[in-house]
């Protein structure tokens, strides 16, 4: 069992409502006249249907993809909006269930999907660490003993018992950053996350992620920007509609594959 | 070794809910801290409200329709009746927007949802034993002197949560796909309150109509609460009580049921 992840034909289907906007009780009822009087109407009258009749139509947002993932291993996921990329990190985070296949996961499983989740603004700085720390999944004790480090590194030491709804929203996300950076899982999920703070930050969040990989960490990793993957990756997937295109070790192969033109890294100072 | 599949029932469900106790402790600890950090009364306000409740029931109940008591001070009859229906009447109206309240969570990261629920309990019983110090006050300033039945007061606080808890459980299932409910709840609560035997004695209920009435179980659950307290005086109708006993955990357990089943689209379909 060398493998992180497993993932054994793994398909999700959505299903959208055309007709129904809210889906209020109002408009189940409200559908199941109009299905009724249609009926009735339509036998006597021979009618139309009725233009306004909810229908449902079916969404795969992934189909039959099946992938492993090895111990150790930084995978770069790329596709365009809608790809299924999002929905793939939910149902890897149990957010989701998959319709069909099957993941098999190895070891301990965080995941990240957003900075900051369930920040409260009233409560201080001090106080979010906590009630984020304990919502991503950390022991109270480890997120005492890692406090210090966390306020170090979000770099806003003088505000830690000031609300969060005072602070800006660099200060924010950069404290919400530091404590899910803390975390030490065998597997990491991250979605868009290392996009947040000015550049120096990113650069040292970056930094941080590539420490904890060398832990032998290993971690699936969603970011528009291909540099971030190009530096921190070692296998990417394409995905397309929902479907995986490609799957490789060469990233500036995929990276070509998933912008569509050769790829020239950009010059970074 | 962890997996994930189609319709896979979480089989160490209640086990993870336990490893994420601590998670509970932090989300009950932020509930209580953002109350009452802005507001100038802070604490107090807990006591406010079922104290005003009462001296409005008090005054309209006693005063004014000058019901029986059977010779107890009247405002002592009502504050033993609003406070159980004030654990109920909270948390039945916080657990049905438990997960529209919290969306942003749902949608991003898992844990046991069934920790909201819990969280409003602890924070509820927290409300409860603040203003259970105002009816020990009550009762040594009218010289109400308790007996042994006394120990039996948590059994029906629990009750009245389990059924709130129950009942609150299903209206936010129902909630994350009809919003409807969220109109429903405030008014039940509105009519409730004089359906319950909050301002009176459910003793003026006529004898053939008793077992009807205990269909509420809050009729059974404020008797109950109002014996422990004054046992000498209020004698329990113990067939609305085991109604009111065996109401609460069905609708608990019920509301459990309903809430597990739903759980994994809560996602997908808030």
């Amino acid at each position: 069992m060398s493998y992180a992840i497993k993932i054994e034909n793994l398909s999700k289907k959505y299903i959208i409502r055309h007709g129904a906007s809210s889906g209020s009780l109002k408009e189940l009822v409200e559908h199941y006249k109009r299905k009724f009087g249609t009926k009735i109407s339509s036998a006597v009258l021979n009618k139309k249907v009725d233009p306004f009749e909810v229908t449902l139509e079916e969404f795969w947002a992934l189909k039959d993809i099946s992938l492993e993932i090895q111990k150790g291993a930084k995978l770069g996921v790329m596709g365009r909006n809608g790809a299924g990329k999002s929905t793939l990190l939910k149902i890897l985070s149990h957010i989701t269930e998959p319709t069909h296949g099957k993941i098999s996961i190895n070891g301990s499983i965080s995941s990240l999907l957003e900075v900051g989740t369930g920040f409260h603004p009233e409560l201080s700085g001090r106080e979010n660490v906590f009630l984020n720390g304990a919502i991503l999944g950390m022991k109270r004790s480890e997120i005492q003993r890692k406090f210090d480090e966390i306020v170090d590194f979000s770099e806003i030491e003088q505000f830690i018992d000031t609300p969060v709804k005072r602070y800006s929203s660099g200060m924010h996300v950069r404290l919400a950053f530091s404590v899910a950076s803390h975390l030490e899982p065998d597997i990491l999920i991250l979605d868009e996350v290392l996009s947040v703070g000015d550049v120096l930050f990113q650069k040292k969040s970056l930094k941080k992620m590539e420490s904890i990989s060398k832990g032998g960490s290993t971690v699936v990793f969603v970011n528009h920007g291909v540099d971030a993957i190009k530096n921190f990756c070692n296998q990417a997937i394409v995905l397309e509609k929902g479907k995986m295109v490609l799957n490789t070790t060469d990233i500036n192969h995929a990276i070509e594959v998933y912008t569509g033109e050769p790829y020239a890294p950009a010059v970074t100072a | 070794m962890q997996i994930i599949e189609a319709g896979a029932v979480n089989k160490d469900y209640w086990k993870n809910l336990w490893k994420r106790r601590e998670l509970l402790y932090f989300l009950a600890r932020r509930d209580l801290i953002v109350r009452y950090k802005q507001t100038f009364v802070g604490v107090a306000w807990v006591v406010i409200r079922p104290f005003l409740t009462m001296v409005v029931f008090t005054v309209i109940f006693g005063s004014l329709a000058n019901m029986d008591s059977k010779g107890l001070p009247y405002a002592f009859v009502v504050f033993a009746g609003v406070l159980p229906w004030y654990v109920f009447a909270s948390t039945l109206s916080v657990s049905s927007d438990c997960l529209l309240a919290n969306t942003g969570m749902l949608t991003k990261v898992y844990f046991p949802r069934l920790i909201f629920p819990a969280t409003i309990f602890i924070v509820s019983m927290v409300d409860f034993l603040i203003s259970f110090l105002l009816i020990i006050a009550m009762m040594a300033w009218y010289h109400i002197t308790p007996s042994w039945q006394i120990i039996f007061f948590p059994f029906f606080i629990l009750m009245a949560s389990a059924f709130a808890l129950g009942m609150g459980m299903i209206a936010a299932t129902l909630n994350v796909k009809y919003r409807d409910f969220q109109q429903l709840i405030p008014f039940i609560l509105q009519m409730g309150i004089y359906l319950s035997p909050v301002g009176y004695l459910n003793q003026i209920v006529p004898r053939k109509w008793e077992i009807i009435y205990s269909l509420n179980p809050m009729a059974g659950i404020i008797n109950g609460f109002r014996w422990t307290l004054a046992p000498d005086v209020i004698e329990p109708y113990w067939p609305g009580v085991y109604l009111a006993v065996f109401i609460s955990i069905s609708a608990l357990l019920l509301g459990i049921k309903i809430f597990r089943a739903a759980e994994n689209t809560f996602a997908d379909t808030i």
